[in-house]
């Protein structure tokens, strides 16, 4: 049974997955930034580095056409995207709280209506996590049930061990594949000590007490407490690896164009603004209890999950220090 | 809009194709507009169902089905003008070609309906989605016990279908009682003035036969509920139609959600017993 992989090995599997076709997206320097992109070999790999943005573009882009149009001698016509073309892809070195999110994602990109664009992708990608080994002060996986170890979403787990090695759990049968297909570079030894993980000091919630405080204070006076300073920018959604609101528009002009799904967020003040006028969430404290209510109440009354996995995104982009982790702490101190 | 793919290969983002066969004036803001699917197949909706229409270069704009599923050959949208894809669809003649998803969406469940008593309530615009089940109780008359039609606008000029609402008022088949909240001078209005939750008490309802259906802008409701509740109407036996921004209409990007609901496929249709526990929803 294959169990490690030596880091030099790691990177010569990206070449090798580069080389036979496959998409493979990981940590990479843009800038003096990390994020998921595209890489062109192991070289490019980036490793210990939480991601400025989540990994939640590989199967849902910021932005991407949704069909074509063009009008021709008076006709218009209308081409769709041809999701064959979607390339299979590897992400590597998803950290757990970027791994585990797609799993979140499914339900709602699945039930009643599938989103073909969304599950195409997500069909197609091959999800290799890897234990995290440096959280900072805004990290509280722990807090919402995930940890640094938590292999959960993964198809294949890396697990860092002393002298440059991985220990790997092979999650599913995408990841059982993929290591029959790589076999060599695999090794079947049981490698050394496992590496010290990282320790978000925040301990565990009891999310189905937030839950039902959630439940009994839609109209407290917390949410203009904390919301007030709100401005509404969005950052937290676009930066978080579960928020998957979005719109669709058009762009170009009459004759010619594609209509596009891109990233939304229920901050915006007019996100849930009415053709009529009407706008039932009209003043940000509003916007600002439907994200959190969304996350810790409404998926997991819908889905049976909560929508965050605590990678501590949002509190580092928020321009005007809104700490959901705080925000949750706050909650839980309030009596039922 | 031509497609290029078979319906069979349909993505769940993309339009269809309908022509538009007529276009009528409804008030000088709303216009009322007769398609076909260009490859002539049904619409295969039910009332209160809505769907996703969208002109190149102006995305889409969820609009209600404004016709019986029992008429056909062609389904009604009625459209106000309100931005710019509507704006768009206002300058759109005979013959023009737009882009059509759907339907989707709960319906009214008419099986539930037979036998009953029908209260069809609307305000505004809440018209164009009962003009549906309207249309769908004259064509099927002898499923449901007494239908009342009661209808309410602004003033005698937003009046929708104003030509229906003078066949229905003659028609044996339904009681149909029309109010405008002010007459400005000089109109001519042949209905009651005053306000539409006022046509509720002298009704004769029979709470355990009855069933009300209520559509129309977000004030409304509350007003017509209480009097429904006060006639002894259960919640379970008032059904509403909400409207909310449905953006992509199958429950994924986030616009229309009311708590843990989805208007575009939990809804639009509710009973109220679904949604009066729910905040923000009325």
């Amino acid at each position: 049974m294959p169990n490690t992989i030596t880091e030099q090995n790691l990177r010569a599997l990206i070449d090798t997955l580069v080389k036979d076709g496959s998409r493979v997206v990981g940590p990479k320097a843009a800038g003096d930034m990390t994020l998921y992109e595209p890489l062109a070999g192991g070289t490019e790999l980036v490793l210990g580095v939480l991601p400025r943005r989540s990994a939640k573009e590989t199967f849902f882009p910021l932005c991407e056409d949704i069909l074509s149009y063009q009008k021709m001698e008076g006709k218009m016509t209308v081409e769709d995207i041809d999701l064959s073309r979607l390339p299979s892809t590897v992400l590597i070195g998803a950290l757990p709280c970027d791994a585990a999110a797609p799993g979140i994602l499914d339900a709602v990109f699945s039930w009643d209506y599938q989103d073909e664009f969304y599950l195409e992708r997500r069909k197609k990608t091959t999800i290799i996590g890897l234990a995290c080994t440096k959280s900072d002060d805004a990290c509280f996986c722990t807090a919402v049930g995930y940890s640094p170890a938590e292999s959960r979403g993964s198809d294949i787990f890396l697990l860092p061990l002393e002298g440059g090695r991985y220990r790997c759990q092979i999650i599913s049968d995408k990841g059982n594949l993929l290591v029959e297909r790589y076999k060599s570079f695999f090794t079947d030894e049981e490698g050394g000590n496992a590496l010290p993980l990282s320790q978000p000091s925040m301990e565990k919630l009891d999310l189905q007490k937030i839950r039902e405080w959630l439940e009994n204070n839609f109209e407290s006076d917390f949410w203009k407490e904390i919301a007030e300073r709100c401005v509404g920018c969005g950052a937290c959604a676009f930066i978080c690896p579960a928020c998957h609101c979005f719109d669709i528009n058009d762009e170009g002009s009459e004759g010619k164009g594609v209509r596009r799904k891109h990233w939304d967020a229920c901050g915006f003040s007019k996100f849930t603004n009415h053709a009529s006028g009407h706008n039932p969430r009209d003043v940000q404290p509003q916007r600002y209890r439907n994200r959190i209510m969304h996350k810790f109440k409404y998926y997991d009354d819908k889905f049976g999950q909560t929508l965050c996995t605590g990678c501590g995104r949002c509190v580092r982009a928020c321009p005007v220090g809104i700490d959901i982790a705080a925000v949750l702490q706050e909650i839980m101190k309030y009596e039922l | 809009m031509a497609r290029t793919t078979s319906p069979a290969e349909e993505l769940l983002y993309n339009p269809c194709e309908a022509e538009i066969i007529s276009v009528a004036d409804l008030t000088p803001d709303e216009k009322l507009f007769s398609l076909r699917m260009t490859d002539n197949r049904p619409l295969g909706h039910l009332p209160g169902q809505f769907v996703q229409l969208s002109i190149p270069g102006y995305t889409e704009a969820p609009i209600s089905v404004a016709s019986s599923p029992t008429r056909t050959g062609f389904f009604d949208l009625a459209i106000r003008r309100a931005g710019t894809l509507t704006a768009e669809m206002h300058r759109k003649v005979p013959g023009d070609t737009v882009g059509i998803r759907g339907p989707f969406g709960s319906s009214f469940d008419l099986t539930a309906f037979q036998g009953k008593d029908l209260l069809l309530i609307s305000g505004g615009c809440g018209l164009a989605p009962l003009r549906s089940l309207i249309q769908y109780c004259q064509d099927c008359r002898d499923e449901f016990a007494r239908v009342a039609v009661i209808y309410g606008a602004r003033n005698p000029d937003a009046l929708l279908f104003k030509n229906d609402l003078a066949e229905w008022r003659n028609s044996p088949a339904f009681d149909c009682s029309v109010t405008v909240d002010n007459v400005s001078g000089g109109d001519c209005f042949y209905g009651s003035v005053g306000l539409l939750p006022a046509l509720i008490p002298p009704l004769e309802v029979i709470p355990k036969n009855t069933i009300a259906v209520v559509v129309g802008p977000p004030p409304m409701y509350r007003a017509v509920i209480e009097e429904l509740k006060k006639k002894g109407m259960a919640s379970s036996r008032i059904l509403l139609s909400l409207e909310r921004q449905m953006r992509c209409g199958v429950g994924k990007c986030g616009h229309c959600t009311i708590e843990h609901l989805y208007c575009c496929t939990d809804g639009p249709v509710f009973r109220l017993d679904q949604v009066e526990g729910v905040r923000g929803a009325i």
